[in-house]
Parts: structure tokens; sequence; C-alpha cells
């Protein structure tokens, strides 16, 4: 249902377990070897990638200043969309384009084809074609697959419901924000339900914090001039930066105290009380943890070469 | 740093030029015509057209009603263009949800350029059905059939806000029932969800609702509206089911050459007729809605519903009670649709019967399908969306029947 998880299509179509994501992406690659496409265009992990399409989804919804929420909705269509199709069988410039087209009219905030297609080709130069059909026919191939699944529930709403009675500071409320953001780099959303990741999200900011300042320096790349906003604005502020920029701001001025015992006993029994699963909270934390393990090395130029080179290969040849 | 990467894959694609598949277009898995056998066409709107099908998969029984979305622009070649927010909405919507009270959707086909959304078939709907009552003489619909058809529906509507879905266009024509007396709320291309930030909600689509179904607030330009507004619009259909005809009839005034949104004078002048003039003792919050100075120049009226409920024949002291709760002016007061369906005019007296026909021996007519003009993939001409005459001229009778839309 529209605003009910429980009987949602996202539950009941989209909550995958590991084995089953690493099963579909093994039997993408296994395909793609057959057909020959695997050893003329290699392409870096899942994981390298992920953070390159993150971040072009990023950059992209900055261009048209969109809220997170869009966003969000935007890398979960991609995701999910990558599980069903080989990477090597799109153009991914023109695909996660199209998931942001998609995203922002089911968010209630379309955007005109024609200004999706100008800014990506600012972005992604002659990799976006100019025609706006094509993105319009990447739609078609993106709906289908997704099973016409298009209403996604995520971690944010939870966030915002539980920050009164949490009492968490803003600080908190938009450090455990900036990890929901990040989260959308992992394969989570495709895991747990979203408020699962909304719990982790909080436990990360409320007490985990202050052990990742030392990747302050992480993720120097990008704008993080932008306006920092409240998290708490209704529906979330404009596209943010990511942990590891937010986290250089707070590491700059002052560090937060670290939370007391009572705090930490405070929010635990709120957990235990909520029901919420602490194995799955300890689970997801690891797989943020080492996303930012994984962010410390990366860069965007192998992905952003093998990317190129598929593109030329399949289409502009 | 580009010219470097331009360097390297075009090393790249001359050696790999023997491998190179350029992608195929897209093209849909699953093929309308393979999967239906159509009957024939149903109607048409802006969005498209409708056609009766049945499947042509042996174990897959019963009737659908195929409606087929055409992309947005069409000229010579048909190009594809995004699909429509509406589109999208109701693909969206029907997919996550699941009520008896709601049109169930079978699946959803995209196949070249087009939409087809494959929906469980209903022989009848509440336009036709007022149709058939007041023509050619004027027969008031069964008691038990109304109250049968408004719980329904409200149970409908009461399933969509507890999931936080606003229909937004409720009307006669977008109510189905099917052969069965079951009562189906179709056409959710203008709902929303409403957990969202409700200062969005004005944003985007500034016109919601047939205007003689809109309510007052949202005549008033209210940008913070609420579910209420669907109340308002079951509060029209329940006296269009009980007068046969529209209870608010106005003329709608038509967007200016600035694009600006009017106010609906006429629309609100047929409202306070009825209901009379609304004051701010009655209605706290009208004083901050935007076009409030608007209601300075209509003459005060006292409410005259209950006249106007006996001169149509309705004698149910507990209806009476239930329309007026419903065509309440504060949306803060108007009935949820959750009390509404504890009212006593549906607790009270005989048993609510999920069959609308139940005991009644109106028989009303089939849905006319028109089997000259089945070919659902060819027959989207070009340039038929403005006119729509290619679709009427071919059915004279949809015209007079859809002419309440």
């Amino acid at each position: 249902m529209a605003a009910n998880f429980w009987t949602s299509t996202q539950r009941a179509h989209w909550q995958l377990t590991r084995d089953k994501i690493a099963d579909m992406r093994r039997g993408l690659d296994e395909e793609d070897t057959t057909k020959g496409l695997g050893l003329v265009y290699p392409l870096p992990d899942h994981k390298q990638l992920q953070l390159y399409f993150h971040n072009c989804l990023q950059r992209l919804a900055r261009r048209l200043q969109l809220r997170q929420q869009p966003l969000a909705t935007a890398e979960t269509y991609l995701k999910r969309f990558y599980l069903k199709v080989s990477i090597r069988d799109t153009n991914p410039y023109l695909m996660l384009s199209t998931c942001v087209y998609l995203a922002c009219k089911m968010e209630e905030c379309p955007q005109h084809i024609r200004s999706v297609v100008n800014e990506a080709r600012t972005l992604f130069q002659e990799f976006i074609p100019t025609d706006i059909a094509k993105l319009a026919e990447c739609e078609f191939h993106l709906i289908s697959e997704l099973n016409s699944y298009l209403i996604v529930h995520h971690p944010y709403r939870t966030l915002m419901e539980v920050q009164v009675p949490l009492k968490l500071s803003p600080d908190e409320v938009m450090a455990a924000w900036s990890f929901l953001n990040d989260s959308y780099i992992t394969d989570l959303i495709l895991l747990y339900p979203p408020h699962t990741i909304a719990f982790t999200a909080i436990f990360l900011a409320v007490f985990v914090r202050p052990a990742i300042h030392t990747q302050a320096n992480l993720n120097a790349s990008g704008s993080t001039a932008l306006n920092m906003g409240t998290a708490a604005g209704a529906g979330g502020s404009i596209v943010q930066p990511s942990v590891g920029q937010s986290v250089a701001v707070s590491a700059a001025s002052n560090n937060p105290p670290n939370p007391s015992s009572a705090r930490l006993s405070q929010i635990s029994e709120w957990f235990a009380e909520s029901g919420v699963e602490m194995e799955a909270i300890i689970e997801c934390t690891q797989e943020m943890i080492s996303l930012y393990d994984a962010w410390e090395t990366w860069t965007d130029k192998v992905c952003r070469e093998s990317v190129a080179r598929l593109i030329r290969g399949r289409q502009l040849s | 740093m580009e010219d470097q990467i331009a360097k390297d894959s075009r090393a790249c694609t001359s050696s790999a030029i023997t491998s190179a598949m350029p992608l195929p277009p897209y093209t849909s898995k699953v093929k309308v015509l393979d999967k239906y056998h159509i009957i024939g066409f149903i109607s048409s709107g802006t969005y498209g057209r409708v056609y009766k099908a049945r499947s042509r998969h042996p174990g897959t029984t019963g009737e659908f009603a195929i409606k087929k979305f055409k992309p947005d622009k069409e000229g010579e070649v048909i190009n594809y263009t995004g699909i429509s927010q509406s589109a999208c909405r109701e693909m969206a919507l029907n997919s996550e949800l699941a009520h008896e009270n709601v049109i169930h959707l079978h699946e959803i086909i995209l196949e070249d350029k087009c939409i087809y959304m494959v929906f469980e078939y209903a022989e009848h709907d509440l336009l036709q059905i007022v149709h058939h009552h007041s023509h050619p003489e004027r027969r008031l619909i069964p008691e038990s059939t109304i109250r049968s058809i408004l719980w329904q529906l409200l149970n409908g509507v009461s399933y969509l806000h507890q999931n936080w879905v606003m229909h937004r266009d409720l009307k006669p024509a977008n109510i189905m029932v099917t052969a069965a007396g079951e009562v189906k709320i179709g056409d959710l291309g203008l709902a929303r969800v409403f957990w969202k930030p409700l200062a969005a909600l004005f944003n985007g689509d500034k016109v919601v609702v047939t205007i003689w179904y809109r309510a007052p607030e949202l005549l008033l330009g209210s940008r913070h509206y609420t579910a209420a507004i669907d109340l308002w619009a079951v509060g029209c259909i329940f006296a269009e089911l009980l007068a046969l005809r529209p209870i608010f009839k106005g003329e709608e005034a038509k967007m200016d050459s600035k694009k600006t949104v009017p106010f609906q004078r006429n629309q609100m002048q047929k409202i306070i007729e009825i209901l009379g003039t609304p004051t701010k003792e009655r209605w706290p919050s009208i004083t901050q809605l935007p076009e409030y100075p608007q209601m300075g120049p209509f003459k005060p009226y006292l409410s005259s519903l209950e006249t106007w409920y006996q001169q149509v024949g309705a004698t149910n002291k507990l209806g009476y009670e239930l329309l007026s709760g419903l065509l309440e002016f504060d949306p803060v007061k108007r009935l949820t649709a959750q009390q509404a369906l504890e009212h006593r005019y549906f607790t009270e007296g005989p048993k609510i019967s999920l069959n609308a026909f139940e005991g009644s021996f109106v028989e009303y007519p089939h849905r006319r399908v028109s089997s000259d003009d089945n070919d659902i993939r060819t027959s989207s001409l070009p340039g038929t969306k403005r006119s729509g005459l290619p679709d009427d001229s071919l059915q004279p009778r949809t015209k007079r029947v859809k002419a309440g839309e």
C-alpha cells in the first residue's frame, strides 16, 4: 500500500537477501561473459560502480535542485534496475538520468524531460543523446523492469518521526540524515525495511560518529560549499553533501561531546521497546563502515573511463 | 582530462570493433495482442482509450478493461515523449493498492510507445446508472441501492485515506459498479500520497477535481487542503444519486490568457444557493483562504438543503443528516470516511448489502462496446487527442452519456 510498508510492493518484491543479490549480479556477469561482452568491456566491481553512480546521481540532482527524497527514489530505481539488466546492456548515464526523471514525477516534483536531458548533458556531455525520445524510451525500459512498482518507502520519514521521542539534537538529526544519504550507495535499501536503516543512521549519529572523524578528509571532491540547511525541514532540504563532508564541517568546529552512558541506555531501551532487531542494526552498521573503508581509496577515474569505453563501444561506434 | 578519456576509448573501440554490439531499441517482452482478445472499444478521454478484452490464456477467465495511454504528443511518427505524470501515478498507486472497492489492476504492458493498463472489467458506472434512472423519464434509484453504493464508496475512500492516498477526482464517471453490484473506485490518475509535505500539494497541478464536485476550500484557493475534499465529492455524488442530476452544476470559468486560475464564482454561487452563505462562525478558517475576499459580493443565503432534499423525493431523515455532514463547509468539521461509515443512515434500518442491486428489479443496460472498432494497436490516430472526433463520431451515444464529465 501506498503508505504502509508492510503491505507494499517494496516489501513483497524488493526486499532481498544478500545471497539473492549476489546471485542476481553473478547471473548477469555470467551472461555477459558468454556473450563476450565481459572481456571487451571490463567494469570495476559493483561497489566501485555504486559509488560512481551515486556521485553522478548526486551531481545531477544538485543541478536540478532536487530534494533528498526524489534523489533517494532515483537511487533505488537504479539499484533495482541493475539487478535485472546488465550494466553492459545500457548507457549508464542515460539510465541514471532516466531514474531521476521518473523519480521526480513519482515524488511530485516533476521536471521537464528537456531540462533533465540538458542538465545531464552538461554533466555527461555527448554520452547523453540530445533527442529526448531516447530518454523517454529508456523510461519504458526502466518501468518495465521495475514491474511498475514505483513507490519507494524511505528511511527519512522514520527519522523525522522519531527525532522528538528520541530527543535527538539538531546536530544528531543532521548527521543521521547524512548517514541515510550515504546508505544509498550501499545495498541497504534492497535488504532492510526503511525503519531499520533509519535506526542504524541514528545509532551511527549518536554513538559512532566521533569515531569516524578520522575519515573527515574522505571524498574531498565535489562541492562542499553547499548550504547545509536544516535536515528537519519538511520533506528534507535540497540534496546535501555526504557524511564525509558534513563530518569534516563538524570536525573543523568542535567535536560533539561523547554521548553519556545514560543517553546510550535510554536509546537502546527505546530501540528494544520498538522491536527493532539489534542484529539487523549491527549488520547495517557493518555495511556502512565497509562503505567508508571502500570510499577511502576510491577515485572515479577507473569507473569513468570504463563506462565511457562501454558507451562508445556499444552505441557510438 | 576529457581529452585523455576520449583518446583511450577511441583506441579501444577501434580494436574492439568486431565485437561491438549496438544496443537494440526497447521491446516489450509481453505483447498485448498475444495475451488479450479485444472485444471492442468502450470510451476515450484525454489520456487515451479504453477497450473491453478477454484473456487468451485458457486459465484466465473474466473480462478486462484495457486502458491505453497514448504518447503525449502525436505527429506523423509517434515518438517517445515521456510518460504523463497521471499515468505514472495510476500505475504506481494501483500496483500498491488492493481493496474490494478499488478497481483491481491486473497487469501493465509497455509496448510500442504505449502503456496498456489491464483492469478488471466493470459493467456499469454511476454516471450510466444515474442516466438510466433519468431517461427517458425520471424514476428514483431504490434506497437499498443508494445505501449500498454509498457505503461501498465510503469503504473504498476510507481505505484510500487510511493509506494516505487522496483520490482528488471522485465523480460519477469514475465510480464503477460490477455486474455483481460491487462498487469499484477507478481512475487514480489524479490521486496523491499525502504523507509528504502538505505545502507541496498545491504545486504542480493547479486544478484538482472536476468543478461540480470540487470542495469549497479548493474553490477558495486553499493550498493546504486535506483528504476532506474527497468527502465533499462523496456528498455531491450522494446528492446526485438522490436527485438524478448534479446538485451543484456550476459553469466553469476558463483560465485566462495569463494562465492564472480563475475564481469559480458560478460554482460557488450554486453551492451557496443550497447550503447558505458560509459564515466565520460556521467555518472559522475561511477568512485565511486566499480567495476569501471574493466572497464579499455574494448575497447572504440561508441553507435550503432540507427543502432541496424533500424536493428531490428523498424521505430518509438519516440520509439528510449524513448528506449535510458530508456537505459541511468547514473541512475540519466535515465527516471523515470512517465517521460516515458509522453513521446511523447505514447502521439503522435494513442491513447494507454488498451487492448494490440486491432486491432491485431495475435492469441496467450493459456498457456499450463498439465491436467494429477493436483495433487496439492502430486506432490511435494522429491528432485525435484534442477533438476526440474520430471516437465520438463512431459513438454518438457515448458523448451524451459522458456529458456529465
